[in-house]
């Protein structure tokens, strides 16, 4: 996936400035930034929620920022959001089932494979609590995990997922990621602000700020960076 | 009318439905004060007290079902509102007709008829008038002037930060619903003699109060004032030009499209931050 | 319920539940006399509605004011053809599909980006204006005077083959809603209902399912008006009256709102309740809506739910 020139404005308000960031299929990236700086601005660009002003978002090579939301889900690309948000009236297992659904894959199919996520999660034993009663982690961990039943999945945008998650729950995310990475080459981009967890998880980082991307590289590169130093101290 | 949904909308972003049985209310409330105890000679002292009355009724209708919504015991807000309200509705309609019967009063007229310059002007109309002017721009001042204005203005646009600014927010509801209901029955009350007092006068109240808004757009006051002029502008000019017998259908079609072309209404309602 | 195979099996009784009632339902009407049968035809016209609207409302989470009116565009679309143009009834009822089931995507369409509250609006003010475009058009409508409509059936057992007529209506109605419920539809519905926009993002065309809801619901709806008016004899403007729309919300809360039950039982409820004490006259309104607040602000489940627990509590008794 790769971004050209990418610019996002609310009014006199400038989201998204000019960024041209790509991501290598079936890398883990990271995207760290100060607050406000574009970062899910710029997931919901991605993913059709918001029309760019002007620029282009290219996917596989096919240009993808004038589809609507549903239209990119079948590219193959999900997302999470900030705050877990779920179908509450529905179990998490029926939650779990909607994104297969959307393919066409029978009940009985996407049943079988939900399954298979839940428990590897660790989320089996609530199969069949209304998504509204899980606590917050363990809401963030299954919009995660609904997010792999679309199959393929190609790329995975994850937002904040680790905010005021419980370690054991953190943990299981890491796994899961991780496993998804290796077995099926999902390409993740992950937006978050705990530096450790993804020194931990991406092999690159991009840095945002002020909705232009001003760095990018190993953690390592990146924490060298002065402008990076800057942006997080000086702001 | 207009004013008391948009002003409700404004500070709990809800939809009373029952607006009009809170206007008939006021009227009848006029009626029996004007009739038993003062007298057409005051009748703007009746106005009064029937807003008082009505400004407490809507205080406890708050409190015992309104505000339950906010204390996350009730899922699904809007759809709480509508039903309860509708139903609230149906209540107050059918109580007023077990308590004062399915018959039509009609207080005395408020005023003789006058002239404005040539024009013959029905008492009753003139006093309406002048009373709603006096009535809006007291209700302007409030907003703009008072400090419990400018709390109110301040929860229309940021509930949460009004928290913590230290103002009990659920006071706030309660009293402005309060006022939104008290200005129904302020227009039930000063619009009795003209159109007659019966258990369904308020659909009408209702049906006229969310042409307004809707054109208007929800959430703005200025928009209700223009809007109101507007909608009777478009009555009359399609009575005169077209068929009188439709009057009422002329500010429905328009509100049809506005709805259509600009589902928020001519000016917008301003995006509430938290 | 700790797997799959315990669903089933409290489905299988749930179904079996409903074996005996069925029985009951068919032999009423001879064991009852000629005004029951009429309530319990009335009933199930408004089991009909109830169930259609929960559909969008409940289920899909479109909070319709305009249901009664697509029931009265059904209504005088069949009953002013068969009356001006002669044709059979089971033409003007197919009509009635035709022109309820366009307004309902019209409508559907108009509604697609408004938000819960601008949507009560625009479909209340939607069924207005049908209200009023009816009785304006008293020239064909015959407005509020009433306009006479051919009968179906005709001669002594017309009672009878009503009951069953609307007793059918009725049952194929909920069977819809049932399957509806369990298909992939019923899914895509309640997670638009839940979070719109999260449903996109998961895939779902919310568009088309939410059109195609407002069609099924409306077009159900016109077939049952048209029924109505075919039964009834007469059809007024007060069909498309607020309060018809009220009746409906109250049957549909009291009764569960998101169950398929509820519906039908809070349907039969309140037209066996109304018209019982139809001598207290509009105490029977109040004590409805007293009823809605209560369950509303207490206990929003309704009586379904209230059915629910039940079950739930005598399951883990054992």
């Amino acid at each position: 996936m790769h971004t050209e020139n990418l610019t996002k404005d609310f009014g006199r308000l400038r989201a998204v400035d000019n960024l041209s960031l790509s991501l290598e299929e079936g890398e883990i990236r990271g995207l760290i930034g100060p607050n406000g700086s574009g970062k899910t601005t710029l997931i919901n660009l991605i993913t059709g929620v918001y029309k760019p002003t002007s620029g282009g978002i290219y996917f596989f090579g096919r240009r993808i920022d004038r589809l609507s939301p549903e239209n990119i889900t079948h590219e193959g690309i999900m997302r999470t959001f900030q705050v877990a948000r779920l179908f509450g009236d529905m179990t998490v297992l029926e939650n779990m089932l909607i994104p297969a659904f959307t393919q066409g894959t029978s009940k009985r199919e996407a049943s079988h494979r939900a399954k298979e996520l839940l428990d590897f999660s660790l989320l089996g034993r609530l199969s069949h609590e209304p998504a509204r009663n899980l606590s917050g982690g363990q809401g963030m961990l299954l919009q995660i995990v609904r997010g792999f039943m679309r199959q393929p999945l190609r790329l995975y945008l994850l937002d904040e997922p680790f905010a005021g998650v419980h370690p054991a729950i953190k943990d299981v995310m890491i796994e899961t990621i991780q496993k998804m990475n290796r077995e099926e080459g999902i390409t993740f981009l992950i937006v978050s602000h705990e530096l450790t967890t993804i020194r931990r998880l991406c092999s690159r980082i991009s840095v945002l700020h002020g909705g232009r991307l001003i760095s990018e590289g190993t953690m390592k590169e990146v924490a060298n960076d002065p402008r990076v130093i800057d942006s997080y101290l000086g702001g | 009318m207009a004013m008391g949904i948009t002003f409700i909308y404004g500070i709990m972003r809800i939809i009373n439905w029952s607006m009009g049985e809170f206007y008939m209310i006021g009227g009848y409330l006029q009626y029996l004060i004007i009739t038993h105890f003062i007298g057409v000679k005051e009748w703007y002292i009746g106005v009064i007290l029937s807003m008082v009355g009505v400004f407490l009724l809507g205080m406890v209708v708050q409190s015992l079902l309104i505000k339950p919504m906010f204390e996350g015991t009730v899922e699904k807000r809007t759809e709480y509102a509508t039903i309860v309200t509708i139903a609230l509705g149906v209540l107050f309609t059918n109580m007023a007709v077990i308590g004062a019967g399915p018959f039509i009063y009609s207080p005395p007229g408020y005023y003789r008829t006058t002239q404005i310059i040539t024009l013959p002007v029905s008492g009753t109309r003139f006093i309406a008038f002048i009373g709603t002017v006096v009535l809006l721009s007291l209700f302007y001042l409030f907003l703009k002037k008072t400090w419990w204005g400018r709390a109110f203005q301040g929860a229309a646009q940021n509930r949460v930060g009004i928290q913590t600014a230290g103002i009990d927010v659920f006071r706030l509801d309660q009293i402005a619903f309060g006022i939104g209901v008290a200005l129904a029955a302020a227009a039930g009350a000063l619009l009795a003699p003209e159109f007659y007092l019966h258990p369904r006068c308020g659909s009408i109240a209702t049906m006229k109060g969310f042409e307004i808004i809707v054109i208007a757009g929800l959430g703005s006051i200025p928009g209700v004032l223009c809007a109101g002029l507007l909608l009777g502008l478009i009555e009359s000019l399609g009575s005169v030009f077209l068929n009188p017998s439709f009057r009422d259908v002329y500010g429905f079609l328009f509100l049809l499209a506005i709805l259509a072309i600009k589902p928020t209404g001519l000016f917008e309602e301003r995006e509430r931050v938290a | 319920m700790k797997n799959i195979s315990d669903a089933r099996i409290s489905g299988l009784k749930r179904y079996s539940l409903s074996l005996p009632v069925l029985v009951v339902v068919c032999l009423l009407p001879f064991w009852t006399g000629q005004y029951y049968m009429q309530v319990f035809t009335i009933a199930f016209y408004y089991v009909v509605l109830a169930s259609s609207w929960n559909l969008i409302a409940g289920y899909t989470g479109q909070f319709s004011l305009a249901h009664h009116a697509f029931a009265a565009i059904g209504g005088y679309t069949s009953a002013l053809l068969v009356i001006h143009s002669g044709f059979p009834i089971w033409m003007g009822i197919l009509a009635a599909l035709l022109s309820s089931t366009l307004m309902g995507f019209i409508l559907g369409v108009l509604c697609l980006r408004m938000r819960a509250i601008y949507l009560a609006i625009a479909t209340w003010a939607f069924a207005e204006s049908v209200r009023i475009f009816i009785s304006m058009t008293y020239k064909i409508t015959r407005g509020d005077l009433g306009l006479a409509v051919p009968k179906l059936f005709l001669g002594e057992g017309r009672g009878v083959a009503c009951y069953f007529l609307f007793l059918g209506l009725a049952a194929v109605t909920i069977l819809l809603i049932m399957i509806i419920n369990h298909s992939k539809m019923g899914y895509y519905l309640r997670a638009i209902r839940n979070d719109e926009m999260v449903a996109r993002v998961m895939g779902v065309n919310t568009t088309r399912w939410k059109i195609f809801a407002f069609i099924i619901s409306s077009g159900i709806a016109g077939i049952a008006g048209a029924f109505y008016g075919h039964y009834n004899g007469l059809l007024t403007p007060v069909m498309v009256d607020f309060n018809e729309m009220a009746f409906i919300v109250i049957m549909v809360v009291i009764g569960g709102i998101r169950s398929i039950a509820g519906p039908v039982i809070g349907a039969i409820l309140i037209e066996i309740l109304t018209e019982t004490f139809r001598e207290f006259g509009e105490i029977r309104m109040v004590v409805f809506a007293l009823a809605v607040i209560a369950i509303a602000r207490l206990y929003h489940e309704g009586a379904m739910g209230t059915v629910r627990q039940f079950a739930q509590w005598i399951a883990r008794k054992n």
